[in-house]
């Protein structure tokens, strides 16, 4: 049967060729979209992620929903020994903020002001490069401020100025003091850039009263993929009721379900592209089957049954879609594998943004064989169903009307 | 007859409501008479903390008052001036003059249990409520005070003790609008200075979190003195923060 | 002879059904999916921009210099009734509102919030952009210090319609004011930076409050279908700060032209597999008959009536896929129109970016009219190919070949 299947696709070269393209086509499209998509969802996500989020939290109980001193997490270096014999954790440091007012002559705003390690910051976030003049903080910078762009502007701030702080410490008690404006920073995040200011830690925890004290740890893992095992693990070694250690999908719920949302309309996009192009496959098979009328009732004339003749055009069918499915793979893979390493980069978007700091102009692919392996499935399940109705229609003539069939 | 009754009691209900202004505005006289310069000290706990403040306060009628911060060493010589409904403040650490903005207005102030708007709006009281008498029990009289549709107030209502043998309240309690307790201050150890009752011992009290509370002993008070109009001007603020 | 050659064609159209309504269906399959996909993204673009427009910046939005960046109603503009009598009488102008809007603080007993107190004439806002359209819950009144609130900062400050909030800013003379507002309504505009901090209040509280007079406001927005309405403004008020929507809104420019690429594509590549369809289809529909045009060939028939028979023949299979492509997708636009794609389970996510929770679609004639033209250009270009074969043909081998 199988060679029979063979011999009836080298024989209908048409069919057997747009069949062939056509499962090529629709693979490899499939394959690059879903891996585009993916990419571009990753890398909306780490670039959140770079600029200030942390793929994973540790807060005080009620320090998000609530806030204020009494939800500070109390004993920091406790915690961060904990945290430093964790497997899969690259780099973590603690935060410090607080809202205050920042005036500078006649105005005044009101900002949330975060004590920093400048130096983890650096790896951390991307506090560093989004700098867009002056300098970054150092350890040892001082009462250096570094200010979001947009505080810079309303508070009308340049390079050298002093600005006064008043705010209150980690004990509710009152705090004051002149800050320098060191530098200015533009991440592209407008609500980030017009609210938030940076000091180096050794600096502001003698104003705060915050030594060993932080608002929550942030934390950079060394695979994001692993971050739910890392959680875990921090979670069993904290072991505290006090604290919680929450993942990027917890804290960036929104975005989560944002990309939830795209993708759902880009699967009703990308359905759209699959049943068009599983009709014309069907279409062929149907042609081809309908020309070969007279060749199936001689073939159940001479004994055949329904179901090997099933098998025949499944066999066709399989043949040619294994055919184009392993020729497809590699080259759709090898695609996803390069722009996963060398995104492609859209010139446009970084002009359009040059406005807006840091966003990223790249769209890398994501290169995932789960992902690969379940599209090429589900072509192969489209072009393995296209032969149903084809099917149906040549059963319907009975063997011997067939055989005379024109 | 019928007629004549109910005369009667819109008359007595008249009467009651006036009474219970009377009341508040006897209160509010108390708290503030002419003028006022009190030194107190405020100690403010929380769950973590615990902290104690020393301040000279002058205020005169409602709407001017000036403080300065004596103790503790870090903060001495802050000075806060209000007139009006504007709020400035000194700091002798950074040598600033600053105009504390509408954002940090329900801010608590100098992180105790009362905010910034408290120390401004001290005069609502009388201005913004329609008071209203609960109960007499003896010496105390428990009246409502419903804020008026217009006043600029966040509280659904507040209710006061007040002992009328000396016009000194006993205890406010602060209600959200939908009835729940918000806050409540606690007045003792009440004192006479002159023709004036003041309780010398307040304590401000969060509902729900039972362990933060600040507490204020009233350690010096004058009433009805010359206090000198400099001290409510903006260059006040920096000229007596020494 | 044309007659004749038309009753061909459509007999010839239907002589194999099965195949040739499988064709059908295929068009009609994929043409109705993809113009209620078109309908869908449109929809949710233009509901965007529809509802930005009519709760915020209108065509074009004239703000005092330094207004945007400062946000302080020292930046205002003073004489606000001239400009908008200016302005009524441009070509085009449609509408023109005036808005006072001021920073500050809004609180209750328990909770406190940063917003922005928005004095707008509810009657011309109505007229404007259907203001009231925006309701959620409550009802839209300003009377007796009614204020409506946006959704997102009803939700921060746990206020509901009934509830009182006192909001505080500074004047113009720099005091601090309060004003008590009792919340009448909730509204979504969709508007993020509304729905999160604003409070509608009627202008002349605002005015009040601020201490300004009904001639000062902050920004004054107009409807316009006049398309170089900006342009314009721009001479004429080179003082003030002339906004289009696009400027003010680079990223709802950005989406109109992603989601126009992206149809075009989807466009292209649907309609380059149905042309493949197409193809297969009236190829070997006319190899079957190969020795049929042989024969009319070789008695003397010219080639262009053939060709004109294929062409026809193309074109009824092609136009029944476009008809009931059209009857289809326009049952499905009808549908998306009026009950839209329920995407509640993320209405967080949708509602941040502005989007809401049930996407409604579009109906646009260039659905209809640009499918209808890509068809049928597909089933003519789709018979050449086996045109050129039968032009090759040599009638008298034909006849003998085969049976």
């Amino acid at each position: 049967m199988f060679s029979l299947a063979l011999k009836n696709i080298l024989f209908y070269k048409g069919r057997s060729i747009t069949t062939f393209i056509l499962t090529f086509i629709s693979t490899v499209f499939l394959v690059l979209y879903v891996s585009m998509t993916d990419g571009s969802h990753d890398s909306m996500l780490k670039n959140s992620l770079k600029i200030y989020g942390g793929a994973i939290e540790i807060y005080h109980k009620d320090y998000r929903d609530i806030g204020g001193n009494e939800y500070l997490i109390q004993d920091v270096k406790s915690i961060e020994s904990k945290l430093s014999k964790i497997d899969g954790i690259k780099l973590f440091s603690s935060r410090y903020e607080t809202y205050g007012l920042l005036s500078f002559k006649d105005n005044s705003t009101a900002s949330m002001v975060v004590g920093i390690n400048p130096t983890k910051e650096i790896e951390l976030s991307q506090l560093k490069s989004a700098l867009q003049s002056g300098e970054y903080l150092k350890e040892s910078s001082q009462n250096c401020i570094y200010l979001g762009s947009g505080v810079a502007s309303k508070l009308k701030v340049k390079l050298g100025d002093e600005v006064s702080f008043i705010g209150g410490a980690s004990d509710n008690s009152f705090s004051a003091d002149i800050f320098v404006a060191c530098g200015i920073f533009k991440t592209g995040l407008f609500e980030f850039d017009s609210s938030a200011t940076f000091i180096s830690r050794v600096y502001f925890d003698e104003l705060m009263l915050s030594k060993n004290k932080a608002s929550y740890i942030t934390i950079k893992v060394e695979d994001l993929d692993e971050v739910d095992e890392v959680n875990n693990e921090i979670i069993k070694v904290l072991d505290s009721e006090n604290l919680e250690s929450l993942t990027w999908k917890t804290l960036m719920k929104t975005m989560v379900e944002a990309m939830e949302v795209d993708s759902i309309f880009g699967y009703i996009s990308l359905s759209l592209f699959l049943i068009v192009i599983f009709f014309v496959i069907m279409i062929y098979g149907f042609i081809n089957v309908s020309s070969r009328i007279k060749e199936f009732g001689v073939l159940r004339c001479i004994g055949l049954s329904k179901r090997a003749v099933f098998s025949l055009l499944l066999y066709e069918i399989f043949i040619l879609s294994s055919l184009a499915i392993i020729l497809a793979t590699p080259i759709a893979g090898y695609i996803c594998y390069y722009y996963s390493i060398n995104p492609i980069v859209i010139e446009g978007i970084a002009q359009m943004y040059q406005d807006y700091g840091l966003v990223s102009d790249e769209l890398p692919f994501s290169f995932d064989i789960f992902t690969i392996f379940w599209n090429i499935c589900l072509i192969f399940i489209l072009n393995l169903l296209s032969v149903v109705y084809p099917f149906f229609y040549i059963n319907s003539f009975k063997p011997i009307e067939a055989s005379r069939h024109v | 007859m019928f007629r004549f009754i109910i005369f009667i009691s819109i008359f007595a209900q008249l009467l009651f409501s006036n009474e219970a202004y009377e009341i508040i505005k006897k209160l509010d006289e108390n708290m503030r008479g002419e003028n006022i310069s009190m030194r107190l000290s405020m100690r403010v706990v929380s769950l973590r903390h615990e902290r104690t403040m020393k301040m000279q306060t002058y205020s005169q009628g409602t709407k001017k008052s000036f403080t300065k911060i004596l103790y503790p060493p870090k903060d001495k010589g802050i000075t806060f001036l209000s007139l009006d409904n504007q709020m400035w403040q000194y700091v002798p650490k950074i040598e600033r003059v600053i105009k504390i903005p509408p954002s940090m207005m329900l801010q608590n102030w100098m992180g105790s249990d009362i905010t910034n708007d408290d120390m401004v709006k001290q005069s609502s009281i009388v201005e913004d409520y329609e008071p209203r008498i609960l109960k007499k029990d003896e010496n105390i009289v428990t009246i409502e005070l419903i804020p008026k549709e217009d006043a600029a107030v966040v509280w659904g209502k507040i209710i006061i003790n007040i002992d009328i043998s000396t016009y000194t309240s006993v205890k406010d309690i602060f209600y959200d609008e939908d009835g729940e307790e918000i806050r409540y201050f606690i007045y003792e150890k009440v004192k006479k200075f002159g023709k004036y009752y003041i309780p010398t011992y307040w304590r401000v009290q969060s509902s729900e979190k039972k362990n933060n509370f600040t507490e204020i002993v009233l350690e010096e008070v004058e009433y009805d003195t010359e206090i000198s109009q400099q001290y409510f001007k903006k260059s006040a603020l920096k000229r007596f923060s020494r | 002879m044309y007659s004749l050659i038309i009753k061909m064609a459509w007999k010839n159209s239907f002589l194999r059904l099965p195949r040739t309504l499988l064709l059908i269906t295929m068009i009609a399959v994929s043409m109705s999916m993809m113009i209620g996909l078109q309908g869908l993204y449109d929809g949710m673009a233009n509901n965007m921009l529809d509802k930005n427009k009519r709760s915020a910046s209108g065509d074009v939005s004239i703000f005092a210099k330094d207004y945007r960046v400062q946000k302080d109603i020292k930046y205002r503009i003073k004489n606000a009734h001239a400009i908008r009598e200016e302005l009524q009488n441009i070509d085009g102008v449609k509408a023109v509102v005036l808005r006072v809007q001021v920073d500050g603080l809004v609180a209750t007993a328990r909770k406190s919030s940063f917003a922005t107190i928005c004095g707008i004439d509810l009657k011309s806002e109505d007229k404007f952009g259907r203001f009231s359209k925006f309701l959620k819950s409550g009802e839209m009144k300003f009377d007796k210090r009614g204020a409506v609130i946006g959704l997102e900062l009803a939700k921060t400050l746990k206020v509901k319609v009934g509830s009182k909030v006192i909001f505080s800013a500074q004047d113009i003379s720099g005091e601090i004011n309060s004003i008590a507002l009792r919340i009448r309504g909730v509204v979504q505009t969709t508007n993020i930076l509304l729905d999160s901090n604003a409070i509608f209040v009627d202008i002349s509280r605002v005015h009040k409050f601020l201490g300004t007079s009904s001639n000062d406001v902050t920004q004054i927005a107009i409807m316009s279908d006049n398309k170089n309405l900006a342009e314009l403004l721009k001479l004429k008020y080179s003082s003030l700060d002339v906004k289009n929507f696009f400027e003010l809104q680079p990223m709802m420019q950005m989406m109109q032209e992603i989601m126009f690429i992206f149809n075009s594509v989807t466009f292209i590549i649907v309609m380059g597999v149905v042309f493949i369809g197409i193809l297969g289809v009236m190829y070997v529909s006319i190899l079957d008959r190969i020795r049929e045009f042989g024969i009319v060939l070789s008695i003397g028939m010219h080639y262009k009536y053939i060709r004109l028979q294929i062409f026809l023949e193309a074109l009824f299979v092609s136009f029944f896929g476009y008809i009931s492509g059209a009857v289809l997708g326009g049952i499905l636009l009808i549908y998306l129109r009026d009950y839209g794609l329920d995407l509640s389970a993320f209405s967080d996510a949708l509602e941040m970016w502005g989007y809401e929770a049930v996407i409604y679609g579009t109906i646009k004639i260039s659905y209809f009219t640009s499918t209808f033209i890509a068809i049928i250009s597909a089933s003519l270009l789709s018979v050449l190919i086996p045109l050129r074969k039968i032009k090759k043909l040599n009638p008298i081998e034909v006849i003998k070949a085969e049976k």
